[in-house]
């Protein structure tokens, strides 16, 4: 009986305790993360901080009175001063050039995506091919991949490809701002969309600032015996837009 | 004797003129683009321009095609979805006013120069009011690939984005709305429209919001969190990002991460957490209600309680010794 007294008083003695404390302080709005962002045009502005808040204003003329004196107004400054840094794109190599193809053997490329975006709303780097790996005659196609038998993969969702007897065309994803849930690791491929049939597919994207987020393609063909002999080319395309 | 010291150095020199590595560079591709967004508000009739900097950071000359493509969608993250062989009549509106560089016209830059593209936008008077999306994109131009070559040329193309708002008003009608509030599952228990959740415990939050209106308006606003006698104990700042005509973008805090809110002993109780964004003509707020109450330190207690007891028991009732 004594043993429930005691453990019903600690019980009381805490909820008071833990209640009494939310009512003391509950003016406290200080937090690492508080920002106030108001935005008016030109003169004067800029970030304020100290350890509890940061402040991003400006002054001078109001919105209004520029949208109505001049009869526009543009935000690509000042208030918008992160997204004037440059959206830069970088690849390490232009030309996959896979040489002489062996049969039932996989060749494998790669080369490096670099972005570098000062804005807070992000980016996307999306990849599209003009048409599968094709043979001069314009007929004659390497197939974009379908991955393993028991591991299908689609443009937009990858999956494992690692049986040599599966022949076709694909790539890989992996670093900086990658979908690691889709590429999980270096087996998985995805085959690229085609323009005018499919829409380009995200391989890299990322939500913040990025300061240069790198990741590597890995360009994988692997051909069959009865793949008919000559030159297959085609063209990949790779879009790197700021999101807004 | 002389001979053979002169045919030795011949031989060095040319053997290391054959085996000294190359500089080698592949082709590749760096390329910037300023500013990345542009947000335009103008009347018809009205005329601006902006300069745009573009910058090659390879080290091969490159050519390059410049085009304005629209596009009416973007995805929950603010990418907007590109279709190159979109048109729309308000293309007519843009131009270039370079001398020598026009859209859809290849133009040369050298490695690690730099090149303005001033862009004209002239709305004429009898434009619709209404909102264009539109992307600068600045692409590689191939003229031919070399028919040797087995694989895949790749080209690439930069963009920046133009949302332009043509309008009489300065803030035209906006109309966004919060959806999708939640805390991330498996923090708290909902009953009803309640949600309970420890009290010790860093709670995530979801949301999105819709834009059902007519043009693009901007989430800037606060993620608030109040007691129940409406004391406010934490307040964060929403990501002010541009939400385009009926279209969804996921809110953020402004560090553009989820929502978070890591309650203190002392947050015990009803406490109301609200989304709310104000815009320049139109307010919208979403809330949940939830009950932090000290489960964790309830159970630690509980358990540490029943062991003290179990060793004061069992202690007790060990027998003395016989000496």
């Amino acid at each position: 009986m004594k043993v429930i007294y005691l453990i019903t008083l600690i019980f009381l003695s805490i909820f008071f305790t833990t209640t009494e404390i939310s009512l003391v302080y509950a003016d406290d709005l200080k937090s690492p993360t508080f920002e106030i962002q108001m935005g008016t045009i030109n003169i004067t502005g800029g970030a304020k901080s100290s350890t509890t808040y940061k402040l991003t204003d400006t002054v001078g003329q109001t919105f209004q009175g520029q949208f109505n004196s001049a009869g526009y107004v543009i935000l690509a400054g000042f208030q918008y001063i992160n997204t004037l840094i440059p959206f830069s794109f970088k690849i390490s190599d232009l030309d996959i050039n896979f040489g002489s193809l062996v049969p039932g053997i996989p060749s494998l490329l790669s080369n490096t995506l670099t972005v570098t975006t000062g804005s807070a709303f992000g980016y996307a780097v999306k990849a599209i091919e003009d048409h599968p790996l094709r043979r001069s005659d314009g007929v004659t196609t390497i197939p974009d991949t379908s991955c393993d038998l028991a591991t299908p993969c689609l443009q937009a969702d990858a999956n494992v490809w690692g049986d040599n007897a599966r022949f076709g065309f694909g790539y890989n994803m992996s670093g900086t701002d990658v979908n690691i849930a889709d590429f999980v690791n270096s087996t998985y491929y995805r085959p690229f969309p085609v323009e005018n049939i499919d829409q380009p597919a995200i391989v890299m994207s990322k939500g913040g600032i990025a300061t240069s987020s790198a990741a590597t393609v890995t360009y994988k063909v692997n051909i069959s015996g009865s793949q008919a002999a000559g030159t297959y080319q085609n063209a990949i395309q790779f879009i790197a837009i700021p999101a807004f | 004797m002389t001979k053979k010291i002169f045919i030795t150095i011949l031989l060095c020199v040319l053997t290391f003129a054959i085996l000294l590595p190359k500089n080698i560079s592949a082709a590749n591709y760096g390329m910037s683009i300023s500013p990345p967004l542009l947000r335009v508000h103008i009347k018809p009739g009205r005329s601006i321009t902006q300069v745009y900097k573009i910058e090659n950071l390879s080290n091969n000359d490159k050519t390059l095609v410049a085009a304005i493509v629209p596009f009416t969608e973007s995805d929950i993250s603010g990418n907007p979805v590109l279709n190159p062989k979109a048109t729309a009549p308000w293309l007519s509106y843009f131009s270039l006013a370079n001398s020598e560089i026009k859209f859809n016209k290849p133009f040369p830059i050298s490695a690690g120069a730099s090149e303005q593209l001033i862009l004209s936008l002239s709305v004429p008077e009898t434009a619709p009011l209404k909102d264009i999306y539109a992307t600068l994109i600045v692409s590689t131009y191939v003229n031919s690939v070399d028919q040797t070559f087995q694989g895949s040329a790749l080209r690439a193309t930069i963009g920046s984005n133009l949302l332009i708002t043509v309008s009489s008003q300065a803030y035209p009608d906006t109309i966004l709305r919060i959806e999708g509030f939640y805390p991330a599952k498996g923090t708290v228990i909902k009953i009803g429209e309640l949600y309970f959740a420890d009290s010790i415990t860093p709670l995530k939050f979801t949301a999105t919001v819709n834009n059902e209106g007519s043009f693009t308006a901007e989430t800037k606003g606060v993620f608030r969190v109040t007691s129940g006698k409406g004391k406010p104990v934490y307040l964060e700042g929403i990501l002010p990002v541009n939400v385009i005509a009926k279209s969804q973008r996921q809110l953020l805090n402004t560090n553009g991460n989820s929502f978070e809110f890591s309650p203190s002993l002392s947050n015990i109780g009803s406490h109301q957490l609200s989304l709310e964004i104000k815009t320049d003509n139109s307010n919208t707020t979403s809330t949940i209600n939830i009950i932090f109450f000290p489960l964790k330190l309830s159970l630690g207690l509980l358990i540490s309680l029943l062991l003290i007891i179990s060793i004061v028991r069992v202690t007790s009732k060990t027998p003395e010794k016989s000496t």
